[in-house]
Parts: structure tokens; sequence; C-alpha cells
């Protein structure tokens, strides 16, 4: 059968996350594809497009309108709820990443996590809900909604600083498992407030990366709270973890969680071995080597690399350089439409 | 003198490439054993237990230097390999590395006064828009460690910043860091800023950070990639060398 497509990229999107049949692999954008390109584009540049629902929506658009993704994602950082909570943060400018300064910590303990009770309502918070309403608005049922909420680990090294909650773990395990299970509620209250907006899947960033804990550490800290997400979050869940996970990958395929999206660092191939068919993947083209510094012919390269071992949905392995030429992230949707016709050319 | 501590033997086993392990080893060759129990309570990450020992080491006459190599230095060097190969992680370096800071805190004065001349001058930052420091902080203890002096510009540093401070320090060597893909591209405008400035040749650059890779840095045109901190300290010292082109290559 010639390869035709017969699924809209909502439905592609929510087959592959479900580990049904699709049409044809969707390319997704967990994290997000945001550039200064596109900002430019739709008139939509950072930080104001990290505090105004309307331009996130324009901006989170362009994914679907401009590169052909089957995915929009409004949340474009990882600051949202750090900035809600108070932290000191680092807006910069349309090309580089808003960011917290996680030098200058708000907390030193878990008696210190205290949630206002109307973070909801914070501007960076509403930017984000408000956008996915925009989004659901424009496009219905046609793309999928990819919102995103922080996980307590995420949130802890914005909170209480990198180092010294690395230390913490060490130091005294059970006061870091009393603040994760306290920051948790945070993930909890965005995540739910993103679906009640008309989100069709979050991704949830929890940065427990090989570059910085092992295996154990996911295991014995995160493994648990990962699975009660998931209950307790009725989307499917995106876990994004950076750095080397093959390490975890089984852990992780234990959760429930419906995807991983990994790094580059992992081979596509090693890691759908590792996750045994126990969970979906989604990634991993190389950011800074591939998308920011290559041309398209090494993205399609990656895209093959990926689909040939089988990897259920293709994207970038994380947020990119600001600087990535779309003409690079168009390639994912394109080498992945001729890898399919190829096949059943 | 050989190896007397049982941990420490213990811990020796963690290096297996034999070359290493027999150059680790020798670390301890006429170390006394007070010195290899600096060692054993600094890869623990035992803080009270190196600012104790280091204390009653120069009180019992022990230089700071001998402290300083026989103990932390040494101590570091099995640490280092185990993170390396994946047998700790950040967490326990950064409660190894807080010891050595509890012995570096009566040494470093002593070594200050001593007038010992530094190796070099080395300048050190996470680039622009990037605000992780871990890593280029283990990298700057490891490096005074070594006898460089090091000039911490901290996080977030424009390639202004990084080209005032190698000007205003002649310093000859300059580490970038980065945690993030979307920051690292900065390390490339900073090297085309010391090229625009007309000051490429003057300063050796080296980078390092968890996603970063040779072929990065080798994209970017740094002299180095360093994997970790003890690679960046083996990439400093091999800038130091008249030989230099020889000894990176060999690193890298």
């Amino acid at each position: 059968m010639p390869y035709q497509e017969t699924m809209s990229p909502r439905e592609r999107v929510m087959n592959a996350l479900a580990g049904k049949p699709v049409d044809r692999t969707p390319a997704v954008n967990p994290t997000n594809v945001a550039t200064v390109e596109l900002m430019d584009l739709v008139d939509a540049p950072f930080p104001y497009a990290c505090q105004d629902g309307e331009m996130a929506a324009r901006l989170a658009a362009t994914g679907y309108t401009e590169l052909g993704f089957d995915s929009v994602s409004p949340y474009f950082s990882i600051i949202q709820e750090s900035s809600a909570l108070g932290c000191e943060m680092q807006w910069e400018e349309k090309d580089n990443w808003p960011t917290v300064r996680m030098y200058n910590p708000i907390w030193k303990s878990a008696d210190d996590v205290k949630i206002p009770s109307d973070i909801l309502e914070h501007r960076d918070m509403k930017a984000i809900t408000d956008s996915i309403r925009m989004l659901k608005d424009e496009f219905g049922d046609e793309v999928a909604i990819v919102g995103k909420t922080m996980g307590p680990w995420t949130l802890a090294y914005h909170v209480f600083g990198v180092e010294s909650f690395l230390l913490g773990t060490v130091d005294n395990p059970k006061e870091t498992k009393r603040a994760l299970e306290k920051l948790k509620e945070i993930s909890v209250l965005f995540g739910q407030a993103q679906i009640d907006a008309g989100a069709d899947a979050l991704t949830f960033p929890d940065h427990a990366t090989g570059d910085l804990v092992s295996g154990a550490y996911y295991k014995e800290f995160l493994q648990d709270i990962h699975t009660e997400m998931v209950d307790i979050l009725d989307v499917p869940l995106i876990l994004h973890i950076c750095g080397k996970t093959v390490d975890r990958m089984p852990y992780i395929a234990k959760t429930g969680m419906a995807s991983f999206h990994f790094d580059s660092k992992n081979d596509p191939q090693e890691a759908m071995d590792a996750v045994d068919g126990g969970i979906t993947l989604v990634g991993n083209i190389n950011n800074p080597e591939t998308l920011y510094a290559r041309g398209p012919e090494e993205v399609r390269q990656e895209v093959y690399k990926c689909l040939e071992a089988g990897v259920q949905m293709i994207g970038p392995e994380c947020a990119i350089p600001l600087a990535t030429k779309i003409e690079n992230l168009m390639e994912i949707p394109l080498a992945i439409k001729d890898w399919t016709a190829e096949r059943h050319g | 003198m050989p190896v007397t501590n049982e941990v420490l033997e213990s811990e020796l086993g963690h290096v297996t490439n034999p070359s290493e392990q027999q150059h680790i080893r020798s670390l301890w060759d006429e170390a006394d054993p007070l010195m290899q129990d600096i060692s054993v309570s600094l890869i623990k990450g035992d803080n009270n237990r190196v600012d104790q020992l280091t204390k009653e080491a120069l009180e019992s006459g022990f230089t700071a230097n001998t402290i300083l190599d026989e103990g932390l230095i040494a101590g570091m060097a099995i640490v280092g390999v185990k993170f390396r190969d994946n047998l700790i992680f950040v967490p326990e370096v950064l409660v190894a590395a807080r010891a050595m800071k509890a012995g570096m805190t009566h040494i470093e004065p002593i070594l200050s006064a001593s007038g010992i001349e530094p190796i070099g001058t080395v300048i050190m930052g996470t680039v622009k828009g990037d605000l992780h420091d871990i890593g280029k902080n283990l990298c700057i203890m490891m490096l005074r460690g070594a006898g460089f002096t090091v000039i911490d510009l901290g996080v977030d540093t424009s390639p202004e910043e990084f080209i005032e401070a190698v000007e205003d320090n002649e310093a000859g060597v300059l580490g970038m860091s980065a945690l993030l893909t979307t920051t690292m591209p900065n390390m490339g405008r900073t090297i085309d800023a010391f090229e625009e400035v007309e000051m490429r040749d003057f300063v050796k650059i080296m980078v390092g950070g968890a996603p970063l890779s040779q072929e990065f840095a080798d994209d970017m045109g740094a002299d180095g990639y360093g994997k970790d901190a003890i690679s960046c300290v083996d990439l400093a010292k091999a800038f130091m060398n008249p030989e230099a082109e020889h000894s990176v290559s060999s690193i890298a």
C-alpha cells in the first residue's frame, strides 16, 4: 500500500502516546521548538512570550503551522512555577532563555516550602493556561496540545539551589523526600490546571539526569512519585530527563508514564532495548551538534536512525538553542514522511 | 611507604586500569599513615574528620604541601576516577569537595604566605545565559589545589567580561563552562569575540560541561575539552607547557 496520511496530527500523537498504531510516526516537541526566527515571524519575542498567554499561543502555534510538527507546546522554558513561587529570575532577552538564579535560593528546608493559595493566578502560570485555552480554541482537535508541569526534583533545584539540594540528598535523604513530597503538590496543581484548560498531554520534566545522579537515586527518590503522578494527572504524561539515562530507563518504564523524552547521549536502539516495550520513547535529535550546528542532511540521518530503532515519536532531545535554523527543524517531519513513504512506497 | 590503610587499599580496587592504578598508588609512596587517613576521610566525604586530621597533621609538623599532595589531592584522584567511571555521581563528589574545602581552610593561608610562585593564571566562568556552576567550582577547587591562581568570574559571563579578565590578569588560560545545550553556542560566540579583538593567539581556551563533547569543542574552535575536573587540571597544565599542542591533543 502506498503511504497515505489518514490521521489528524492530534490523533497521531495521542495514538503514539498510547502505544496504538499510527499512519506515520509523529514529530513531537515535548519541550519546545521556539527560535528567534519564529519569534520575529509572529512578533512574540522572549521573555514576553513566556509571560503573556496570547504571545505564548502565537509562538507555540508556529511549531505546527511553520515547522509541520504534530504537536504544539506553549510552555517554552522550565521556570514558570519557580517564578510564581518567588524565585529570583533572570528574564534575559529574545536570544537567551529565561532562567532562575539558583545561586540565590529562596528556601533552605522542607519546612520552608509554602505554596501560595493563588499561585495559579500568577502572571507566569496564567500565561500557560491562557495559551492552552487559546490554542484549543484555534486548533480544536486538529493538533495535539502538550502542556508542561515541572516535577519536584527540578523545582527543588530552583528553590533550594542545585548544590545545596544535592548535598542534602546525602546528608539527610529523609528531609529530601519530605521536600519532594511537598513540592509535588505544585506539579499536580499546575498540571491539573493545564488539563482543565485543554492540554491533551503533559510533559513532566524532572531533571534527575545521569550527569548529576545515579539510576539508584531515581529509584530511591522519584520512581514512586512519578508513578503517583500518573494516577493523579489524567492525561498521557511524557517524562523528560536530560543526559545519560539508560541506567534508569527500566525504572522509568515501570512508572506508567506514557512516554519518555530522551537525550541524544543515549543511543536510540540502546534506549529501546532498555525500556523493552514498557514505555514509548520520544526524541532524541541532538541539539548543539546537529540541529544548531549542522544542516538538514545531518538532521535527516538522525531522524532515520531513530525511526530504524523504532522510536515512537521524533523530536529534538530538549529545548533547542534559540538561534537554531528553522530549516533544520522543518527537516524532522519531512524526514519522517520520506522515510515512511520509502518503506511503504 | 606502601598503602597500609585497608579502606584506601579497597578504594584503589576501583581503579581498574593497571597503569592508572600504578600512578595513583604512587601518590602515597612516601605518605605517612596519617596522610592516608586524610585521603580516606576525603573519599568518604567526612568533612569533620578531614578538618580534624588536617589540624592534627599541621600540629605534628607535616608541611601544608605534604598534606595537600599526599592527603587531599591524592584522595581526590580516586574520587575523580570513581566519578569518571560512574561509580559515584555529583552528590558524592560534592561531599568529597566539601571535605577537601575543610582541609584547604587550614592549608591555603599557609600556602599563600609561603610565596610559592603559582603555575599560572586561569580565568574561569560559566557562559552568558547559564547560571550553573557546580562543575566549574569543582574545576576551580582542583586547579587551585594543583597550584594555579584562578580568577572566578562566576556564572552568566559575557564575552566582554571574559576578555577583560584575561587582559587584566594577563592570564594564559581561559576555561568556560556550560550545562545547557541552549547556552553552549555562547562558547563559540566568546571565542569569536577573542578573535575580533585579536587576542585569540594569546590565550588557550578550554571548555567543559555535561552536554559538551570533543566534537563540539572542536566546532567552536576551543583549544581543549575537559570531560571532568581532573581533565581540566591536566589541560591547564599542558597549556602551561611549551609543548602544549602535543600534550593537549594527547589528553583529548
